[in-house]
């Protein structure tokens, strides 16, 4: 046996590898840690500005936000505003998966695919001085193959959409993945989320919609050879519009029952 | 004849060794022998399972698609002349329409008419498959020094056969040359390669351009008209609303969108008849097939679903739409990339008719699932019949 | 080995994913789009240079029976430390390349080099073996990324380079590109260029398989032989 394969040694180099190579990783994560958080900020902030339809040539994301949004947690099962969960800490992906902040959903009530919804969720208010201009929701939902995470932007009386964009998700290049086509998502400005009995009534179409048609403000072209996708769409809005998303929220923030 | 025999022959030395044109031999031969019974007999294991040549073969399952062939294209015209009728179009645009409207005109009534209007379509697709999958077989043939194999004719007709009507021609030509060249070639050529060089080509678009090889939109020549195929309404709207549009005979007969060549189950069947007689296409294959699809569908129907309509499409609808029997009598059973013993002939069969109704029903993306259960039982055939050959030997010697 | 060598002999002599097959997981993954493959090429070639490198510091102490742990070790920290500074400062990039910097860990190029070459070399020269192994890697992988962004998303590192058909240009998209298989076909064609470059790669076969059948005039075979 050589020098370097007794026990003595074997002991020793394990110790002095493993104690070396945990300094480094740690020191590592320690050292990075503040910049990955507001990275991670960034990153949702981004997306957020670019589905809402915010962005601004010239302006750093982090200019506009600190200028014009507000970032509140509402909870789902009183539509109220909260403040169960620091908005800037609140994980929402993982309370979606997590017993505790989160309930099961019956097939019944889950017409997104979701299997679980989280109790709390973060909106973005996003004002023009005082005065509210624009709520950014975030909704997800199954469409083919993938959940698909996006941002839905309405006007303050939560009825008109400004902006519904997706930041990711797995569908078909070509097909469903058309879903980021500017020209597509383009459409759904100025579309009627609700009906006058405050039903949803967001329709993707099967086809082209009808611009004659009474419901046209309700309806959106349907995706060329992805079915699927956009029925996902369609279910998205149907859930995170309905009883089990942001009615409650909305119909009050409409009704004035609850201050920004 | 005498003096094109003549001619050819007196070209000949050209080609052969130390002549001029030494290197484009495979070309000339090709000629040669399309014109010609040719002097020489197959000397490698190819395909020497028969008496019969490689060449008559190949050109007996191109006469084969005759039938399917023409029904599709006078189907191709006759679908748009009725749409065109309908949306109030009188003419098509651009070379197309000048193309119709040299020997023919737009009512859909006359069969000349609907006939020629779908050569407009198919003929264009048939040349561009015909002339760059052919430059791809002649080079690699002049490259590697062996002979343009005849099985080209077959693939590109088929090839040409199970394209939408209305695809872009760059397409089909990308298409037949991946085909052709990753499909066949790089494996080493006619008899080597392990899948249909006609499907493989394709998926290859199915998968890069899905928006015009699969959707609405592709399955009608009449540019902005989009409707469903058959397999799309059942598999969106159930089997009812197929019904309501659409009878079985509809369906049989080919009076229905879909890929030229594959509408008609029933003049496809009319070759597959003649294949089949002559022992050209094994009938275990098609067997398999059959047997393969009907229990699958039998079981998709005695488990059913709530929430998906195509559970309940019964088997013999299976067999009337989408590329079902197009797939059955034309391309599984390519001697190459089939099976070959006999008893794994069956399995390869029942695995394709198994497949199909799997991906049919099951899968949410793809409503037609031929061409993918093909291509999946081509890979497993290499397999099944090892296994036939590993049980026969291990029979045989429990007999010692 | 001249140091020069070292570095440029993995690149197309000995290619890790083209001669030895190696680190074939991530090039079918991160290839679709140029700006994550650059990203993933640079945190491989360090990854592989370092390890390579400290592996060789430790490798006149290191026992034979745990040598393979204490590679993953060194590798695996590595790894980490590569990861979390891209979380840091090309998060985007890293939210697309998601677990693939990870499994940079189950690389088979990085171990394999620790195993074959940093055990047996003193640190220098394995450190550039590393990188050289690395750059093989990355020429692999930018090769593939431009050809499966460029005519799959008619764009460059995120730069419309080819304006699409759906936008109003002429180009339209092959959506095969984008999806992972596609990276297969992809190696497989350069491989067969190399090899045709350079026959010295060509493998024996494991048996001949029969010729077609030759012309029979081409080189005057008599019909009755």
């Amino acid at each position: 046996m050589s020098e370097k394969n007794t026990i003595r040694k074997m002991v020793t180099v394990t110790l002095l590898v493993c104690l070396a190579c945990s300094v480094v990783v740690s020191s590592a994560a320690v050292l990075l840690r503040p910049a990955q958080i507001a990275n991670q900020q960034l990153d949702i902030r981004r997306n957020l500005l670019a589905a809402a339809g915010l962005t601004e040539p010239g302006r750093s994301v982090e200019e506009i936000f600190a200028e014009r949004v507000t970032v509140r947690v509402v909870d789902l099962e009183t539509g109220l505003f909260t403040d169960a969960v620091d908005p800037l800490t609140y994980n929402q992906q993982r309370a979606s998966r997590d017993a505790a902040m989160s309930r099961r959903l019956s097939a019944d009530e889950d017409k997104a695919g979701l299997s679980r919804r989280e109790r709390y969720s973060v909106v973005y208010l996003v004002q023009d001085g005082d005065e509210l201009e624009t709520i950014v929701l975030p909704v997800r939902g199954f469409g083919l193959w993938s959940t698909m995470h996006g941002f839905l932007a309405l006007d303050a009386q939560g009825q008109e959409v400004k902006g519904l964009g997706f930041y990711e998700h797995g569908e078909t290049p070509g097909l469903g993945g058309e879903i980021d086509n500017p020209n597509w998502r383009a459409q759904w400005q100025g579309k009627q989320v609700f009906d006058d009995q405050g039903n949803v009534a967001i329709r993707v179409m099967k086809g082209r919609a009808d611009p004659t048609s009474p419901q046209y403000q309700h309806q959106v072209d349907g995706l060329a050879g992805a079915t699927l996708t956009a029925r996902g769409v369609e279910n998205m809005m149907q859930f995170w519009l309905g009883e089990n998303g942001y009615q409650a929220f909305l119909t009050q923030l409409r009704q004035g029952d609850i201050q920004i | 004849m005498q003096p094109l025999r003549k001619a050819l022959d007196d070209i000949a030395p050209h080609f052969h060794k130390g002549g001029r044109f030494q290197r484009l031999y495979p070309l000339y031969e090709a000629m040669d022998t399309f014109l010609y019974r040719p002097n020489s007999v197959t000397k490698s294991t190819a395909h020497v399972r028969d008496g019969i040549d490689l060449k008559r073969i190949m050109i007996t399952v191109w006469l084969c698609t005759f039938p399917a062939m023409f029904y599709g294209m006078y189907n191709v015209g006759f679908q748009a002349n009725l749409i065109m009728a309908d949306m109030g179009i009188t003419a098509v645009q651009g070379w197309r329409g000048e193309f119709i409207e040299l020997f023919a005109g737009y009512n859909p009534n006359s069969v000349w008419d609907s006939f020629w209007h779908g050569a407009a379509y198919f003929l264009p697709i048939y040349a561009v498959t015909f002339i760059v999958g052919g430059l791809w077989e002649v080079w690699f043939a002049i490259r590697r020094g062996h002979e343009v194999n005849e099985g080209f004719f077959v693939t590109s007709v088929l090839f040409a056969l199970i394209c939408p009507p209305d695809v872009p021609l760059w397409q089909v030509a990308l298409g037949i040359s991946f085909g052709i060249v990753i499909g066949k070639e790089v494996f080493g050529g006619t008899g080597k390669n392990f899948l249909n060089p006609a499907l493989t080509g394709r998926a290859f678009l199915f998968f890069a351009y899905p928006a015009d090889w699969s959707g609405d939109a592709a399955w009608t020549a009449v540019d902005g008209y989009s409707a469903a195929t058959a397999l799309g309404v059942a598999s969106q709207e159930g089997m009812v609303a197929l019904q309501n549009q659409l009878t079985w005979f509809d369906a049989f007969f080919g009076n229905m969108h879909g890929s030229i060549g594959e509408v008609s189950t029933f003049a496809i069947f009319i070759g597959g008849a003649v294949l089949l007689a002559t022992g050209i296409a094994a009938w275990r294959i098609v067997a398999g097939v059959m047997i393969g699809m009907v229990v699958t569908s039998l079981l998709f129907n005695l488990i059913g679903s709530d929430t998906n309509p195509m559970f309940a499409m019964p088997w013999y609808w299976h067999m009337v739409v989408g590329g079902f029997a197009f797939g059955m009598i034309f391309m599984a059973t390519d001697p190459v990339s089939a099976a070959m013993t006999n008893v794994g002939k069956l399995w390869f069969g029942a695995l394709i008719g198994f497949m199909v109704v799997l991906i049919r029903v099951v899968n949410p993306a793809f409503p037609e699932g031929m061409m993918l259960a093909i291509l999946f039982a081509n890979l497993f055939a290499p397999l099944i019949d090892h296994f036939v050959v590993q049980a026969n030997i291990k029979r045989r010697l429990a007999r010692v | 080995m001249k140091a020069l060598e070292l570095l440029t002999k993995p690149i197309f002599r000995n290619n890790p994913i083209a001669l030895q097959i190696l680190g074939i997981c991530s090039a079918l993954a991160v290839t679709s789009n140029l700006r994550v493959t650059l990203v993933m090429c640079v945190a491989l070639t360090v990854v592989a240079g370092l390890s390579n490198f400290f592996v060789s510091i430790v490798r006149n102490h290191a026992p034979d029976n745990i040598r393979i742990i204490i590679q993953m070790t060194i590798i695996a920290s590595l790894v980490i430390v590569v990861d979390e500074t891209l979380k840091a400062v090309a998060y985007d990039i890293s939210k697309q390349l998601s677990v693939f910097v990870g499994l940079i860990i189950t690389n088979c190029i990085i171990l394999g080099r620790t195993e074959a070459f940093a055990l047996k070399n003193p640190p220098w020269p394995s450190f550039l073996d590393g990188i050289g192994n690395g750059l093989g890697y990355s020429v692999l992988l930018i090769g593939l990324a431009t050809i499966r962004e460029l005519f799959g998303s008619g764009t460059l590192l995120g730069y419309n380079i080819m304006p699409l058909a759906a936008d109003g240009g002429w180009y339209v998209p092959n959506g095969m590109l984008l999806l992972p298989p596609s990276a297969f076909f992809l190696i497989g064609l350069f491989i067969w260029a190399l090899r045709t470059w350079d026959k010295a790669q060509v493998e024996a076969p494991d048996f001949k398989i029969k010729s077609n059948t030759k012309p029979s005039g081409a080189d005057y075979v008599p019909l009755t032989r």
